[in-house]
Order: C-alpha cells, then structure tokens, then sequence
C-alpha cells in the first residue's frame, strides 16, 4: 500500500511523457536541466518570458556555417538582449560529434564569442528527446505563456554556404518579432535541417 | 628485393597508357575523389549532335557506412544538388532519384542510399545546337551532403568534354560500360502507378491509411516526397486487402490539416517503385461494390437473418430470453391480445439499438476510425454501465425489488407492469449483451456489411436484428406454440429468481473484462457503484411506490453512474498499445503463442512459414469458449505444434487498427476469426468458422502443403 502512490505516480508520469507530443500551439514539455556552469534551469521558471531553444553540435558543418559567420551569436545577442531566454543545448552523447563537458563548453563559447543565456548539457539525450530534436541547428521559440510558437529549421537555406546566409529568411527572428508585435507566427513549423542529433545509441 | 619494381612499374605503365585514352575520354576529368566517395559526372554517347536525347547520370561510389540523400532526405541530411554549365542549345533535365533505402539513427529516420547511387539526368541537344570548336563541354557544379555518425559537407566542379558534329554522324557510338549502369539506375526509378490501379488515403486523429489496388505484395514501404506529412521513424505496418495493400502511416505531430495529396513513392520488396499520388477517400476494406451487386447483398442478409436467429442460443443472449419467456408465459394468460404488439415493440427494440449502433460505426469508420464489430465493448466506461445495468437487472430478478412497481407506480397484473417500455427495453439489452457473441454464420455477414456502402451495412444489420427478434416473433404469432408452455404458477417466481444467477455470472464476466482494461484501481470505482445500487434497490424493495424512497434511489442511481465513469477518468490504465495488451492478456503458459503484428504475418511467410491468428478479445466469449475448449486441447495443441504453422494471437480487446484491418482484409470485421495462411503470400487465407471443432482445426492443419510442416521456432519480432 506504501508503494501505491509512488507506482501511480510513475504510470502517470510514463503516460503524459509518452502522450506529450511537442505540437506547437499546445504547451511547451517543463524541463530542468544544468548548464555548463553547474547551474540548473527549470523551462517553468522562465515563464513571462520569450525562451529559445537552440540545439547545438560544433562539429556539424551546418553548425558552424552559423557559428563561423557570426549569424547564430548576432542572434544571440540581439534576442537576449531584448530579454528573450536563449538557451542552447548540447544533446550529443559522451564520444559522439558535438559532445562538450562543462569546461570544454565553456572555452568553446569564449573563443567564438557565443553568448546565450546558457548551455545546457543533455548528454543522455533527455531533453532532445522530450522535444524530438532532430537536426543541429533545430529550433524552438516558447512564448511567455509557456506555449511553443515555432520549431524547426533557422532558416530558409538548407545549406552549409555562408554565402547563403544574406539571402536567408530567418523563422526565428520572425517568429518572435511576430509574436512580440502581437501577430500570429505566419510559419509556425518548418523541416529543420542540418545533421542528425548524435542521441545515444544513434550510431 | 628492389627487383620486381621495374618490371611492375612497366607492366603498370604499360596498362594505364593502354586505358588512358578510353579514360580521359569518357571519365577522368568527370571524376573527383573527396572525403568518403567518389563522384562522377557519366555521359555515354562518343559524339553530340542536333536531335539528340540521352540520359546522363551522376555518379556517387561511397565508402561502406556512408551515404547520400533520397530527395526528401528524412529527419536530417540534404539531397545532392547540381547546377549545369551547358554549351547553347544543350538543355539538362531534372535529376532523378532511384528508390531510396530507410537509415534510421537511433530515434531518426532519413532516406538516402549507400554503396554507390547513379542520378540519372535526361539531356537534350537541340536542333539549334551549333559546336563551333567541334566539341561540347558538359560542366556541372555539384554540392553534397556525405553522412555516417558524422555529416561533411561537399562539392566539385566535373566535366565531361565529347566531339561535336553539325549534323547526325553516320555512325554515332556510345560507351557501353556507362550505358549499362545508367541504364541499369534508370530502370529503377520510380515508375506510375498503372491506370487501372488506384491510390487513396484517408486520415484519422493519428495516421493515414493508404490504399493501393493492384498490387500483389504483401509488405511495402512508403517514402513521402514531401517534407513534414507523416513521422519518417514511424512503423509503416502493412495489410493486404483482397484487391491491394495498405500502409497505415502515422501523421507528423505538427500536421495542421490533412495535405490535398500524399504524394510518395512506394516500394515493393522486389524493388520495383512505384510514385503515388494519393487522393483522399473514404478507404473501404474491400473494393467497394458501387454496382449493386444483389446477390451478395441477399446473401450477406440471409446469413445475417439465420445468424441472428442462431444467436439467441449464444451463451450473452441466453439470460435475455429467459427474462422475455418469463414474460411470455405470464401474458401467456390474460393479455394474448396484447402479445403481437409486445412482440414488435421489442423487436423495434432490437432494431433501434442495432440502427444506433451501426449509424455510429458507419459515421465513425468514415472519419477515418480503425473500428469493427463489437468496438463499444473496447470502452471501459460502457463495460461498467453494463455490467451495472444487468447487476441492478439481478437485484430485481432476485427479488430485492420489482422494477415495474416502483418505477413505474403502476399496480395491476404481472403483464401489465412490464409495458411497452419494458418489452422495448428488453429489446435493447438483447442486442446489448449479443454484440461479445458472434454466432456461426454471423462473421462473413458483418464484415460483408462493414465493407460495403452504408445502406447495405443498415439493411444486414435490419436482418441480423430481425432474426436476433425472430423466435419471439412467432411464438407470438403462433399462439398455439405459446400454449406449449406450462400454466403461469408459484413456480414463475422461483424461476426469476433463479435466472438472476446467470445474470450475476455475466457480471461477474463483464467485471473481468473492464478489470483488464481499466485496471485495478478503477475496479473499485466499479465495485462502490455495486455497493450504491444495491442500497438503491433497498430502497425500492423496502418502501415501494413511495415517492420519497424512489427520489433518494434514483440519487442513489446517479451516484453509481457517475462512480466507475469517474474513476476510470481518474485512474483507468492509459490506452495500451498493440503489443503491451497483448503480452497482457497473453496466459504465461502459451509459449508457442506470439503477440499478432502485421510485419511478423509477412516475415514468416516470407520464411515459409505458413501462419494461424487467433483473433480474440477478452470481451469475447466466443472466443474464451474456441479457445479453452478447443485450441487449449492437447491434442489441437500438439497437432498446432507438429505443423510447422507460427502462431499469432492478435488481441482485440483495446482499439487497435492493425488488427481491425487485417480483419478487414479477411473480409471479416469484429472477433472470433481463425485464420490459416499459407506459406505462399500470394495463396489467400483460409478462414475458419467462429464455433470451432478440433475436428475443424486439424483439418485446417493437414490441407497445409507438407513441405511447410518444418520446425518453427521463432524469436521477437524484429522492430524496426
């Protein structure tokens, strides 16, 4: 009888991880995950605010077209410091392309001059797999209600051209532009592309 | 040491002079090795000319492990792109992606192509191409995503010089060893659907079922050309109709509305490639017959009708007739008068309730739901209401309480308290409790009437209603049979309250099945509604006709209702899926059993292997009867054994469309079925009759060719 509530607990918790589909429109999933400086972050205590979600894999061609160019830190910059919540996440598993521990991450950031608000390490893939993460870069854009406005690709050249960059509609920077001018997101849900998130297992 | 280099240095000298010219002519300046493979810009003809057309191909030679992209790569990676650089008058058309393979990546699923993948490219020279140096340079800038665990990006710039000529060369020459391998590309590519051969689609909350006529194969995979319709990782679980196959795809999380087309490709085991553009539809399990086919109509009716005469000697209905006999032969001697009308008022009763609950059928199957016969008994909610109604139907037939008098307030004679309402009533719960019992001859009518057009499925189910009526019908009729049974009595009184315990053992069953659906916890919901109907009843026994007692038992009534419906809200198991249910229900000791998939149907016969399903439910009593009593038989179950045959137990008691469609494809729409299929994919399967005799299954058994009676022990399906 002592085990009861625990074991409702754990159905009912297995039942809305696995009926929680990451639609957008609907209610971003809560997490709680800890960055490279040790610190936690809880998606629920963000509430009132725009969050991005940027997942990451520096070795990535499609990666570092952004980061080489400067076009993923100007973003950085230019949202957070509007007060959007940019936290870029590393779900790469220990051995696999992409994957940093804390101290690695943080030189990392320095030397490209990478400025969110954080880095979260998801090194078992939890927090991709909560969002279905699938490609590096894939993006996410949650409003202050805590509801997902955008996911999917950053822009509109599936490429790994720098050059390409000019030409690019960039859905993230519209995305919240719309949503902070109180219009409806016009391209709410995009293919995302660059190169598969190294989950584990995924060799 | 040093002296075989010379001379093999020579020899090597020697043979790439002698391959040189070939070489330079038609490959080396087309070909660039980078990181992981090696591409080739391949043009076959020797001399260009006005007129011509040819095909061209681009060519990927990848390391073992790495691959390239299909056109919709998938969940990650991007297709190779080339961009022409073509003399005037020499147009290129689109690249054309050969069949792609599925590469899943741990959660991921992206179409692409190991080994070596040629694009073949159509090209053509046009009557205005004038060479002036008498040469043509076909040059292309080629870019490209190469994967293994890691992506690298890449690009070059081939190309491939040719002479020239004016006009047509008497004698115009190709290189045959690149001919052969474009050709040998080209001949995969996707071809059209052929005109006699439809493809359509229809969507529910979660997937698309596509049906494609025309086609023997019993597996294929689809490869969606456009991005963001379905999830790519999803299983693709295939079943043959009687006319083609279709694919049960799931919809990709963030589809907004269903696409205008499911445009893809599907591919058949023996690679051969078809493009589908689909339509939506409704998806009928069959060909639906548009032309009225009468005959079948007045066949699938007149199974119907016997099979619903037959049903009133099934186990569910049994009790129902007992409570309509007693009030028979209590009429029996006042009110014969009245006997024709109560007679129709049930059958109305039947009939209505039939008309219900194959209107929601029919409207719910067109929304693109996966249901069959007998689908409300896959909802723990209604399992609880009726196991409460025939609990409460207990208490008053053992005497707690007399229904008519107290809900009703009406004295008078015993005919007279069960009125209209009561016979029509009667009616409903015959048809009710009939649904878990499917009666020989009844499994081809419904699912004859499930596959056809609406008014066909109204007009069996009025037939199997019918014949469900029919006994009491005549009795009623006839009143001479009537007086066959025995003089009203004392005796009446002890036989209703003897019924009530058939009535308490159908409870008892009903409490099982909702257990196994909606788990222990919400059992207890189910068990206090008990408690509540039996004070209920109390309080129509003990004070009866009083206005107050009936207030507070109805509250009580309410109460109960509103118990079990809340904690299966609360606490019911969430929706299992197809295989967890089944392991669930699937008795420890059956080791020769494995859980139904459609996939592990195809494996085994792809392996020779002929296989049997039992398709069952908990809820189905026929079922429980064929298997207890016949397949558990020791000598059915080593004959089952000696065959050779795999044995498949697909559970129905949850909603599951896999099942419900390869039912369909049976011909057949709700539980018991017993299907034997051969080894052969392509022989039909040999359904076997609902009520079962071992008799009946070992001569299912030896019609297998004695070739496929090897050992057959299989391991877990193999998931994707």
């Amino acid at each position: 009888m002592r085990h009861f509530p625990v074991l409702t607990a754990a159905l009912l918790a297995a039942f809305t991880l696995s009926a929680w589909a990451v639609r957008v429109g609907d209610a971003a999933p809560d997490f709680t995950a800890t960055d490279s400086h040790g610190q936690t972050h809880k998606l629920s205590e963000y509430r009132g605010k725009y969050v991005v979600l940027e997942w990451t894999n520096n070795g990535c061609p499609f990666t570092q077209k952004h980061y080489s160019s400067g076009n993923m830190q100007n973003l950085q910059k230019e949202w957070t410091a509007k007060g959007v919540v940019w936290l870029t996440v590393l779900s790469s598993s220990p051995g696999a392309q992409g994957y940093m521990t804390a101290s690695d991450e943080n030189a990392y950031m320095a030397k490209v001059h990478a400025d969110p608000t954080a880095a979260l390490l998801d090194p078992s893939g939890t927090l991709g797999h909560e969002y279905d993460a699938r490609t590096t870069p894939d993006m996410y854009v949650i409003d202050p209600g805590g509801k997902l406005i955008y996911a999917g690709a950053i822009d509109d050249h599936p490429t790994t051209e720098v050059s390409d960059i000019p030409n690019s509609k960039n859905y993230v920077s519209d995305a919240l532009t719309e949503a902070m001018a109180g219009q409806p997101v016009a391209t709410a849900y995009t293919r995302p592309y660059g190169c598969s998130v190294k989950y584990p297992g995924a060799d | 040491m040093l002296r075989p280099f010379p001379i093999l240095t020579l020899l090597l000298a020697a043979f790439l002079a002698a391959t040189l010219p070939l070489r330079t002519n038609a490959q080396s300046a087309a070909s660039v090795t980078a990181p992981h493979l090696t591409v080739s810009l391949l043009v076959a003809p020797v001399e260009i000319y006005p007129g011509q057309s040819f095909t061209a191909g681009l060519d990927f030679k990848l390391e073992p492990g790495w691959h390239v992209y299909w056109i919709n790569a998938g969940d990650s990676g991007e297709p190779p792109s080339i961009t022409w650089k073509l003399p005037p008058g020499i147009t290129a058309g689109a690249m054309q992606f050969p069949p792609p393979k599925r590469l899943p990546l741990g959660p991921l699923m992206d179409f692409g192509y190991e080994n070596e993948v040629i694009f073949p490219i159509p090209m053509r020279v046009g009557s205005d191409f004038h060479p002036s140096p008498p040469e043509a340079t076909f040059a292309a800038h080629v870019t490209w995503l190469v994967c293994r665990e890691v992506c690298i990006p890449g690009k070059a710039d081939l190309s491939v010089m040719r002479v020239a000529y004016a006009t047509t060369p008497p004698a115009p020459s190709t290189d045959p060893g690149i001919q052969g391998v474009i050709a040998q590309f080209r001949s995969q590519l996707p071809k059209a659907l052929p005109s006699s051969d439809s493809a359509t689609f229809s969507s529910s909350t979660k997937n698309f079922v596509l049906d494609i006529t025309g086609t023997r194969a019993t597996s294929a995979q689809f490869f969606p050309l456009d991005e963001t319709i379905i999830a790519n990782a999803a299983p693709q679980p295939v079943v043959t109709t009687s006319n083609g196959i279709q694919l049960t795809l799931t919809k990709d999380e963030n589809l907004q509305a269903p696409p205008q087309k499911l445009n893809g490709l599907l591919e058949l085991p023996d690679g051969t490639a078809y493009e589908v553009h689909a339509t939506p539809g409704t998806i009928a399990t069959t060909t639906p017959v548009r032309t009225t086919d009468f005959s079948g109509i007045l066949g699938g009716i007149a199974l119907a009708f016997a099979g619903g005469i037959l049903l009133n000697l099934m186990p569910c209905v049994f009790p129902v007739l007992f409570i309509k006999g007693l009030a028979l032969v209590q009429s029996s001697q006042h009110e014969r008068h009245k006997l024709r009308a109560h007679g129709w008022v049930y059958t109305l009763g039947i009939l209505v309730s039939f008309w219900v609950v194959v209107a929601i059928l029919v409207v719910l199957r067109a929304a693109g739901r996966q249901l069959g016969w007998g689908f409300q008994f896959q909802s723990p909610t209604f399992l609880a209401l009726m196991a409460m109604l025939l609990f409460f139907l207990g208490l008053a037939l053992a005497g707690q309480f007399e229904i008519g008098l107290s809900l009703t307030s009406a004295g008078g004679s015993l005919a007279q308290k069960q009125g209209y309402g009561g016979s029509f009533f009667t009616g409903v719960l015959a048809m009710v409790v009939a649904t878990p019992c499917t009666a020989p001859l009844m499994g081809p009518a419904i699912g004859y009437a499930l596959s056809h057009s609406a008014w066909v499925s109204f007009a069996v189910f009025t037939a199997l209603a019918l014949g469900l009526a029919a006994p009491y019908l005549a009795l009623a009729y006839f009143p001479g049979w009537a007086r066959l049974l025995p003089r009203p009595g004392a005796w009446m009184e002890v036989l209703k309250q003897a019924v009530s315990v058939p009535i308490f053992a159908t409870v008892i069953w009903l409490v099982w099945v909702f257990t196994q659906l909606a788990g222990t916890t919400a059992l207890m919901g189910l068990l206090a509604a008990f408690l509540l109907l039996a004070i209920a009843g109390w309080f129509l026994g003990r004070w009866p006709g009083k206005a107050g007692a009936t207030a507070i038992a109805i509250g009580v009534l309410i109460a109960a209702i509103a118990a079990p419906i809340w904690s299966v809200r609360a606490f019911g198991a969430p929706p299992q899926s197809s295989s967890s249910a089944t392991a669930y229900s699937l008795p420890p000791t059956a080791s020769d059993w494995h859980p139904f998939t459609p996939n592990l149907l195809a494996q085994s016969r792809a392996q020779g292997k002929p296989v049997f399903v039992d398709f069952t439910a908990s809820w189905c009593l026929s079922c429980q009867v064929n298997e207890r009593l016949i397949l558990r038989r020791a000598d059915v179950e080593q004959k089952l054994h000696d065959s050779g045959a795999v044995l498949l137990r697909a559970d129905w008691t949850n909603q599951d469309p896999e099942i419900t469609q390869t039912l369909a494809a049976l011909g057949r729409s709700g539980v018991p079925t017993y299907a034997l299929y051969p080894a052969d994919p392509n022989a039909p399967a040999h359904v076997l009759p609902e009520v079962l005799t071992p008799g009946i299954v070992m001569d299912a058994l030896n019609s297998l060719p004695s070739a496929n009676r090897q050992s057959a022990a299989i391991s877990r399906p193999i998931s994707q």
